[in-house]
């Protein structure tokens, strides 16, 4: 149903927090994800989360540089 | 200072029925200590139910060193130092947590929680790409675990951990054998005991069976406890040097005469009767026997102390500071039997506790009566001629006797004045 938002809840660690939720304002759910130290947000549909699921160690590591997105050098 | 000169001085300073009370009091000798000690041979850090699943981490020391213990997604555990390699803050601040990667907060430097840098932000002020696989961060050398206590060594070389605890590791096997699934878990929590006293103090008391009657006397006697009568003079139990530092309180002798199941823990089958047949399960028909003989009573050196139920982890921090971490034992998959061990840990060590409280009170008189000028020595003679060896070859003495104490002291001579 589109509007219709279904909380997870709330998840921290001394590096992050993030608020989860089901969102319905596609045509297929997502889920979102709203980053609580500046409010940005993204979203994972399930195919992705899948995917996810099946990462293999290391994987995000080159994600987690923090000058690959949020912090570049110039870019 | 040649390596005669350094002979002749531990010479002056440590006797086979004395030792020099400047061994407590010296910042120099503390230092040497943590280089010659800490810093090279086998310390215990944790255990690896502290970090049961994938990407959990805790933090840990290793003496005054700042570590963390983390297991990686493969089950691996590491021991890393809490220092960023940029300019040097804590990475990790929470006491425990799960993150597959840390991310420090002075100025975003990012680990994986193998200690790989991963990256920083803002790259381009950086030249190249060598910094990422240069400044990973430090990690202590060696880790091995012996029965799930996960030990470290700054040393690249040196004996494996099982030559380290050598007949100590009797003292693992016999507290697992205790838990129906042979493993136990330290999951009850941490108390922390700051006290104002040289940490060899806390060593040589964690054995010594001279002191309960006195020190603990009023706990014995309100809680109508037996325990004391373990070290009296009419006791069978044994004093024993297990070798390289690790020393023991052997009750087992007193159990056996005594032949009451759990007598060790001060209770009986019948009021653990889940705990009895899990055990029985495993066991069969020398359950009877293990419930005699309990726990262990183990000072490993230089700081595990495996005090029957419960354990003490010994952590200096400067040359008359020094804590204690305490934590009650569980058995996995024994919740009757993990409350009453909790129960009893808070009881006696727990903030309103009267056994630690009376040990701290002990560890700080001593620490400032070491200070007074005269007489300059310790003795450490109690038992000297009757000490004997028992069917190992071990040294043994009575229930009071100083056999502990000469043990640590001829072990911390060794490292000290070794290559
Ligand atoms: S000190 Fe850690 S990022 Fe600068
Ligand atoms: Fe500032």
């Amino acid at each position: 149903m589109a509007g219709e938002r279904v909380p997870l809840g709330e998840l921290s660690s001394e590096f992050a927090s993030v608020q989860l939720t089901i969102d319905h304002d596609g045509n297929g759910p997502r889920l979102r994800i709203e980053d609580l130290r500046t409010g940005h947000v993204g979203f994972l549909d399930p195919l992705e989360l899948e995917t996810l699921a099946w990462l293999p160690e290391g994987a995000l590591h080159k994600l987690l540089d923090p000058s690959l997105l949020r912090w570049r050098g110039d870019a | 200072m040649t390596s005669a000169d350094l002979a002749n001085r531990w010479d002056s300073l440590i006797e086979p029925g004395r030792v020099h009370g400047s061994l407590y009091t010296d910042p120099d000798i503390y230092a040497a200590e943590l280089e010659r000690i800490w810093y090279r041979t086998w310390v215990y850090v944790g255990h690896v139910s502290e970090v049961p699943e994938p990407n959990d981490y805790v933090l840990k020391s290793i003496g005054p060193q700042p570590v963390i213990m983390s297991r990686d997604k493969q089950g691996q555990i590491h021991l890393l130092l809490n220092r960023c390699s940029h300019r040097a803050n804590l990475v990790c601040d929470a006491q425990k947590g799960n993150s597959s990667a840390f991310r420090c907060p002075y100025h975003g430097w990012t680990f994986s929680n193998t200690g790989k840098l991963l990256g920083y932000p803002f790259n381009s002020g950086y030249d190249g790409t060598a910094l990422k696989s240069e400044l990973g961060l430090g990690r202590v050398a060696r880790v091995a675990s012996y029965q799930g206590f996960v030990f470290g060594s700054f040393a690249q070389d040196g004996p494996t951990l099982e030559e380290h605890l050598g007949a100590a590791t009797d003292a693992f096997d016999r507290l697992v054998r205790l838990s129906p699934t042979g493993e136990v878990e330290l999951t009850a929590g941490w108390l922390k005991h700051k006290v104002k006293a040289n940490w060899k103090m806390l060593v040589e008391n964690e054995t010594d069976g001279y002191h309960p009657q006195f020190v603990h006397a009023s706990i014995f006697s309100v809680a109508d406890s037996g325990i004391g009568e373990l070290y009296g003079d009419k006791s069978v139990a044994v004093c024993r040097d297990l070798g390289n530092g690790h020393t023991e309180n052997d009750l087992r002798p007193e159990f056996r005469r005594l032949d009451q199941p759990l007598g060790w823990f001060g209770t009986d089958p019948a009021k653990v009767p889940g705990y009895v047949d899990q055990l029985t399960a495993v066991h069969g028909d020398n359950t009877r026997e293990i419930l005699i003989d309990g726990s262990p009573h183990v000072m490993v050196f230089p700081n595990l102390f495996i005090a029957e139920i419960q354990l003490f982890v010994i952590q200096p921090l400067a040359v008359d500071e020094t804590v204690q971490h305490v934590t009650a034992v569980q058995y996995k998959g024994s919740p009757d039997m993990n409350r009453r061990m909790l129960q009893q840990t808070i009881g006696s060590v727990g903030p309103a506790g009267f056994l630690l409280a009376d040990d701290s009170e002990m560890y700080e008189r001593n620490q400032r009566g070491v200070h007074a000028r005269t007489p300059e020595w310790l003795t450490i003679k109690r038992g000297l001629h009757r000490e004997r060896r028992d069917e190992n070859d071990h040294v043994i003495g009575d229930a009071t006797d100083e056999v502990p104490q000469r043990a640590i002291w001829k072990h911390y001579r060794s490292l000290m004045e070794g290559q």
